[in-house]
């Protein structure tokens, strides 16, 4: 009796092991998606990563708490001069959790920034910009600037006092440049004047052009960071790929006294691969 | 600085020690990322939280009544014609826009504007072409260190000093008016006056230095004596109302009509220099 419940039960599990794999099997053979899924997850990264590697994924999430933000301000906001403003403070006093979503954005802008500048710190620090990630670092550094342009276009749109003269500023500023600088302030002001042709044309960059480029730059980005791997931190004794026996070997008067304790540390933990 | 092979070696041993001795992604960097990205959110709502609870719907609150401790939720509506406004950038360009004090117009303030933000970026970008060399700890990296800490330094100090350089208030110029017009001599003048009047609360001072007031932003020059350069009325008033039609691409049209235009001319024009 008992080994005819087990049967019944293990029968009723299949079954239900079947309805839940079925799908997964059908977009898995006709996609490789849940491949590739689960390679992203279960891929392995250096043993000694700890929470200095969390300042990229922690920048993710700032942007994308600014394009989910962003998404909700644009139902709302009205790009042009005359309804603006109102549309600002309609937004922030009465919409319902109006000030969270506006506040949110406002505030995300400056803690992308500040993780931005914290990750390419780290990176700097760990000297992770080296072969093979050259491309990584320059992508990363594309991303800086295009993010800080981001910040520039999003600042008019309020349409207040702060927001006007710091565009008639910046504006004037990219006048200066040799050359293009004329040009590049006439397309940006969308005329000889800062008013409605300006505030679309900073709008549209703000929430189509940018966001897009920056989008498609991170995907990019990660993409490189799945196929090339994270670098474990210099100081680790057990770094990944490090060789102290090519690097420093024993004859290189540079070796002091902590050399043979980090040798002996690598050792240790990976000897038999030496 | 290390050879192709060298590099090539390395890495392909490093694709081998995370095989043979890394962790999976998930759950052990997976679990990391998920609690700093969580924080990163509450801190954004942080943020927004006392932005909203310590301001109130009228900017002009902030100050007497709400204490504004992140600022206000805006500032009054844009006004083009209006301009008794301190321009500022957000706060991630004031490194820049400090950087355009130190250089004065027309001569040096492209350096400032074009030339140094240009040459960080690209070395930012070359930089793996720059450093080429394998290794990777700081103690052995003095130029990387030294570097660093030059960089952090001085974008902190200029982004400090963005934040804190003193424009003066328009409502406080215009108290020093009669003041200049006694110490320029232009007391009688009442057509200066007015000009005095409008440039002083039109926020001319937070680039224009004149008589010791105001700042030298942006490279604008001291105006105290504009009037000794032989110009006519006729020239102070054109040059005003665009700027840009004598090769100026940093000051602003401000939008005066031509009775204001007028009066600050003559309010430039009777600028001798104090006696």
């Amino acid at each position: 009796m008992a080994t005819a419940a087990r049967n019944k039960k293990s029968a009723r599990r299949r079954q239900l092991e079947a309805a839940i794999n079925y799908p997964i099997d059908w977009l898995e053979e006709r996609s490789g998606l849940i491949g590739g899924l689960r390679y992203f997850l279960f891929r392995k990264v250096p043993g000694d990563t700890g929470w200095w590697h969390t300042l990229g994924s922690a920048t993710l999430t700032a942007f994308l708490v600014q394009a989910l933000t962003g998404v909700i301000l644009a139902m709302y906001y009205k790009p042009d001069p005359q309804n603006a403003y109102q549309s600002i403070q309609h937004i922030t006093n009465d919409l319902t959790l109006g000030w969270l979503v506006r506040g949110m954005h406002k505030w995300g802008a400056s803690v992308f920034i500040i993780l931005m500048f914290f990750h390419m710190a780290r990176v700097f620090l760990f000297g992770a910009y080296k072969y093979p990630r050259e491309l990584n670092w320059i992508i990363g550094v594309t991303l800086l600037a295009v993010g800080m342009l981001e910040g520039f276009t999003g600042y008019l749109l309020p349409w207040d006092q702060t927001a006007y003269w710091a565009t008639v500023v910046g504006i004037n500023l990219n006048g200066t440049a040799p050359f293009l600088g004329p040009f590049l302030a006439d397309f940006l002001r969308g005329g000889g004047e800062i008013g409605t042709e300006t505030l679309a044309r900073f709008y549209s960059m703000h929430m189509l052009l940018i966001p897009g480029l920056i989008f498609a730059l991170i995907g990019l980005h990660l993409y490189l960071v799945i196929r090339l791997g994270v670098s474990s931190p210099p100081w680790s004794r057990e770094a990944a790929g490090s060789d102290y026996d090519a690097d420093e070997p024993a004859t290189n008067g540079r070796s002091g006294l902590t050399q043979p304790a980090a040798r002996s540390g690598w050792r240790r933990n990976g000897g038999d691969d030496v | 600085m290390a050879s192709t092979e060298e590099w090539r070696r390395q890495f392909t041993k490093y694709k081998e020690d995370v095989k043979k001795r890394g962790k999976p992604f998930y759950p052990y960097a997976m679990f990391e990322d998920t609690i700093m990205s969580l924080v990163v959110v509450s801190v954004i709502i942080g943020l927004a939280s006392v932005w909203y609870f310590t301001s109130g719907e009228d900017p002009k609150t902030c100050g007497s009544g709400d204490s504004c401790l992140l600022g206000p939720r805006y500032s009054d509506p844009a006004d083009p014609a209006t301009t008794n406004f301190v321009p500022r950038p957000d706060w991630y360009f004031y490194f820049l826009f400090y950087l355009l004090r130190i250089f004065k117009w027309p001569d040096s303030v492209i350096l400032g504007t074009v030339g140094i933000p240009t040459v960080l970026l690209i070395i930012a970008f070359l930089l793996p072409f720059i450093d080429r060399r394998m290794e990777r700890r700081l103690t052995r990296r003095p130029v990387a260190i030294v570097g660093a800490i030059l960089v952090v330094l001085s974008m902190g100090v200029l982004t400090y000093k963005g934040a804190t350089a003193k424009e003066a208030l328009a409502s406080e110029v215009v108290q020093a008016v009669p003041t200049w017009a006694q110490r320029q001599g232009f007391a009688g003048n009442a057509e200066a006056i007015a000009g005095a009047k409008i440039f002083a609360s039109s926020g001319c001072t937070a680039c224009h230095t004149y008589l010791g007031t105001g700042s030298s932003n942006q490279g604008a020059p001291d105006l105290s004596a504009e009037g000794k350069k032989g110009r006519n009325k006729q020239f102070f008033m054109q040059y005003i109302r665009d700027p840009s039609k004598f090769g100026n691409n940093v000051m602003p049209k401000f939008g005066f009509n031509d009775q204001q235009l007028s009066q600050l001319a003559a309010f430039l024009l009777a600028s001798k220099g104090p006696k």
